[in-house]
C-alpha cells in the first residue's frame, strides 16, 4: 500500500503521453483535448467523488457540530449555549457507563476474537481433505445482517425454550437468563465474537501462509521448540495483520447498534455509545445533546483509530525491514 | 490419534459456526407447539410444515420489503460504482492529492454513523422525503462509496502500467483505453466491489430504522418489527430470518476468496 512506487512510475508515463499524443497535434488543440491533459483528466475523474465527499462529509459534519453547541428540540428555535452541552455529557453518569461498557465489549471481543482466530488459523494452516468446504462453511456468518444474527441468538437463548437452555438443562446446568442486567452485555460480545471470530481467523491464515518458509526451516533445524518458534518467528511477522484486525474491529465495534436493537434494546444495563445517541436525539428529540454525543464518538474514533494507525504503520516498516 | 484430534476439533469449529444457522432453518418449518417444547426428541421429530413462511407471505409486507431492499441495493450499488471507479482510477494511476486525498475518502468510513444520521434526518424532514427510497439510496451511496473507492484502488493498481503505454502509443485516445484496456481487466474486481456494496446495503439497519417507516422500509426493518410487537411469532420471525439472510449465505459462499479482502479494504489478500 506504499505511495512511494507509483509515483516513481508516473514520470515515464506523461512523457510518453505528450511524445505521443500532445505533441503532434498542437495548432488544433480543442478545448476537450485540453481537459484530456493528465492534468485536469485526473480531477476530473475525481469530481463525482469529491461532490459527495462534500455534501456527505462536511455537511453533516457542521450541522452536527452546529446542533451541539445549541439546545435544539426539533420544534422551537434553537438557543445558543456555546460548550454547555459538552459539560453536561461529560458530567453524565450515563454517558461514562455507556462509554465503559463500549469499552468492555471492545477489550472482550477483540481479545476473544484474536485468540480464536490464532488458535484456529493455526490449526487450519495445512493441506488437509474437504478444507475448502469447511473453510466456506465457516465465512458464513460474516456477510450476515447484524440485525439478523442479533435476533437468531435472541431467539436460542431464550429462558423458556430456547435451545441454549436446554441444552444447558440437559447437561446438568440450571437455566441461564442471559439478557439479564450483568450478563446481557457480556451476552451481546459473545453474539458478535460467534459472528466475527471467522474475520479474525481467516485474516491470521492469510498471514501463516505468506510466512517465510526458510527461517521456520532454519528454527526447526537448530531445535527450536514449536512454542519459541511460534513467539519469537510467528507472532511478530502476524503483528501488522493482528494491528489490521484491532482497527477495523474497534471502528465497527465503537458504533455496535444492531445486535442491541435485536435483544435488549438499551435495557438491562446493555446501553452503549451509539445506542445513548439514538435515545438522545430519536427518542427523546433532544437533538443537542444527542450531536453532542456523535461529536464525542467521533473524536474518540478519531484518536483510537489514529493511535492505531500510527501503530500499524510502524509494524508494517519493522517487518518488511 | 492426532489426526483424529485434529479432525475432532476442525469438526467442531465448524459446527460452531453452522449449526446455529441449520437449527434456524429447522425452526422454521415447525409448528408453534414444537418451537415450544421442551420434550428433546421432539426437537429433531416433528412434521414440517410450510405455515411460517405462508403467514410471512401473506400476512406481512414481506414482499414489498425485499422488493424495497433490492431496489434501494441496487441503484445504490451502481450510483457507487459509477462514482467509485472513476475516482479509485485517478488515485491509482496519477496519485491525486498524493494519498492524502485517498486517506480522507477512506476516514469517511470512520465516521460515527450518527453523526450523519442526524443533520440528515433534519434535512429530509424538512424536505418532507422520510420514508422514500431516495433517502436511503442517497444515504447507502455515501456510506459505500469510500468502501468501493479503497477496494477498487488495489485492484486498479494491479493493472499493468504498461499495457495503457503501449494501447497509448497504439493511438487509442481515452476513452477506449478505458474501454478496451482497463474496463475488461477491472471487470471481475469491479463485480466484487459491487457485490460487497450490495451486500453492505442490504444489511444496512440504522439508517433504514431512522429513515423509513413504511412504504419505504426495507427487510432489516421488516424483522425488527417482529422483536417490536408484545407477542412474538417466533416461527415466522424464523422464516423471515431465513429468507433475509439468503442472498448474503449464497454471496459468502460464492465470494470466498475475496471475502477477507473485501472486509479489510483489499489490506490482506486472504
Amino acid at each position: 500500500m506504499s505511495d512511494h512506487g507509483n509515483g516513481v512510475m508516473a514520470q515515464p508515463l506523461s512523457e510518453v503521453h505528450q511524445m505521443t499524443d500532445g505533441m503532434p497535434r498542437v495548432p488544433e488543440r480543442t478545448f476537450f483535448d485540453i481537459l484530456g491533459d493528465d492534468k485536469y483528466y485526473k480531477w476530473i475523474l475525481l469530481i463525482p467523488l469529491l461532490l459527495v465527499l462534500l455534501i456527505f462529509m462536511l455537511y453533516p459534519l457542521f450541522y452536527c457540530i452546529w446542533y451541539s453547541l445549541h439546545e435544539f428540540g426539533m420544534v422551537k428555535a434553537a438557543t445558543f449555549l456555546g460548550l454547555e452541552n459538552y459539560r453536561d455529557v461529560l458530567r453524565d453518569e450515563e454517558f461514562w457507563l455507556a462509554l465503559k461498557r463500549t469499552g468492555i465489549v471492545l477489550v472482550i471481543s477483540i481479545g476473544a476474537e484474536l485468540v480464536i482466530g490464532m488458535g484456529v488459523a493455526v490449526l487450519f494452516n495445512r493441506d488437509f481433505k474437504g478444507q475448502n468446504p469447511i473453510r466456506g462453511l465457516i465465512l458464513l456468518p460474516l456477510l450476515m445482517a447484524p440485525l439478523a444474527v442479533s435476533m437468531m441468538w435472541n431467539f436460542f437463548l431464550q429462558y423458556d425454550f430456547g435451545i441454549v437452555n436446554l441444552i444447558l438443562g440437559i447437561v446438568g446446568i440450571s437455566k441461564v437468563s442471559w439478557f439479564a442486567p450483568g450478563v446481557g452485555l457480556y451476552t451481546i460480545a459473545a453474539i458478535s465474537i460467534w459472528q466475527w471470530a471467522p474475520f479474525s481467523i481467516f485474516v491470521l491464515l492469510a498471514g501463516l501462509k505468506g510466512l517465510p518458509r526458510d527461517s521456520f526451516e532454519a528454527a526447526r533445524v537448530d531445535g527450536a521448540t514449536p512454542w519459541y518458534t511460534f513467539r519469537r518467528l510467528t507472532l511478530p511477522n502476524l503483528t501488522p495483520l493482528i494491528m489490521i484486525i484491532v482497527l477495523l474491529r474497534t471502528m465497527w465495534l465503537i458504533r455496535l447498534f444492531d445486535p442491541l436493537y435485536g435483544t435488549t434494546r438499551g435495557g438491562a444495563d446493555t446501553e452503549l455509545l451509539d445506542w445513548m445517541i439514538y435515545r438522545n436525539t430519536f427518542v427523546y428529540f433532544d437533538i443537542g445533546i444527542g450531536s453532542t454525543l456523535a461529536i464525542i464518538s467521533l473524536f474518540l474514533t478519531m484518536i483510537v483509530c489514529g493511535v492505531l494507525f500510527t501503530q500499524l504503520m510502524k509494524a508494517l516498516a519493522v517487518t518488511s525491514e | 490419534m492426532k489426526r483424529v484430534l485434529f479432525w475432532v476439533v476442525v469438526v467442531l469449529v465448524a459446527f460452531t459456526f453452522v449449526a446455529p444457522l441449520a437449527w434456524m432453518y429447522l425452526t422454521s418449518f415447525k409448528t408453534n407447539a414444537d418451537i415450544y417444547t421442551q420434550d428433546v426428541l421432539k426437537l429433531f421429530y416433528f412434521s414440517p410444515i410450510l405455515d411460517n413462511y405462508k403467514n410471512l407471505f401473506f400476512e406481512t409486507v414481506f414482499f414489498r420489503e425485499i422488493l424495497n431492499t433490492f431496489i434501494i441495493s441496487v441503484v445504490s450499488t451502481i450510483l457507487v460504482m459509477l462514482v467509485a471507479l472513476p475516482a479509485a482510477y485517478s488515485f491509482a494511476r496519477y496519485e491525486t492529492g498524493h494519498g492524502h486525498l485517498l486517506f480522507v475518502t477512506i476516514s469517511t468510513r470512520m465516521f460515527p454513523a450518527a453523526v450523519a444520521a442526524i443533520p440528515f434526518f433534519m434535512l429530509f424532514k424538512g424536505l418532507g422525503m422520510l420514508d422514500t427510497r431516495t433517502v436511503l439510496i442517497l444515504l447507502y451511496l455515501y456510506f459505500n462509496v469510500s468502501f468501493a473507492v479503497f477496494l477498487l484502488y488495489g485492484f486498479f493498481r494491479e493493472i499493468p502500467r504498461e499495457l495503457e503505454q503501449s494501447a497509448m502509443i497504439d493511438g487509442y485516445g481515452r476513452l477506449d483505453i478505458f474501454r478496451k484496456v482497463i474496463f475488461p481487466m477491472i471487470k471481475p474486481g469491479a463485480a466484487i466491489t459491487a457485490m460487497f456494496c450490495f451486500i453492505f446495503s442490504w444489511n444496512e439497519f440504522l439508517y433504514a430504522f431512522l429513515f423509513t417507516r413504511n412504504l419505504a422500509r426495507t427487510i432489516t426493518i421488516g424483522l425488527a418489527s417482529f422483536w417490536a410487537s408484545g407477542q412474538i411469532d417466533w416461527g415466522t420471525m424464523g422464516a423471515c430470518v431465513c429468507l433475509a439472510i439468503l442472498p448474503t449465505l449464497a454471496a459468502a459462499w460464492f465470494m470466498q476468496r475475496y471475502i477477507i479482502r473485501g472486509l479489510t479494504f483489499g489490506a490482506v489478500k486472504g
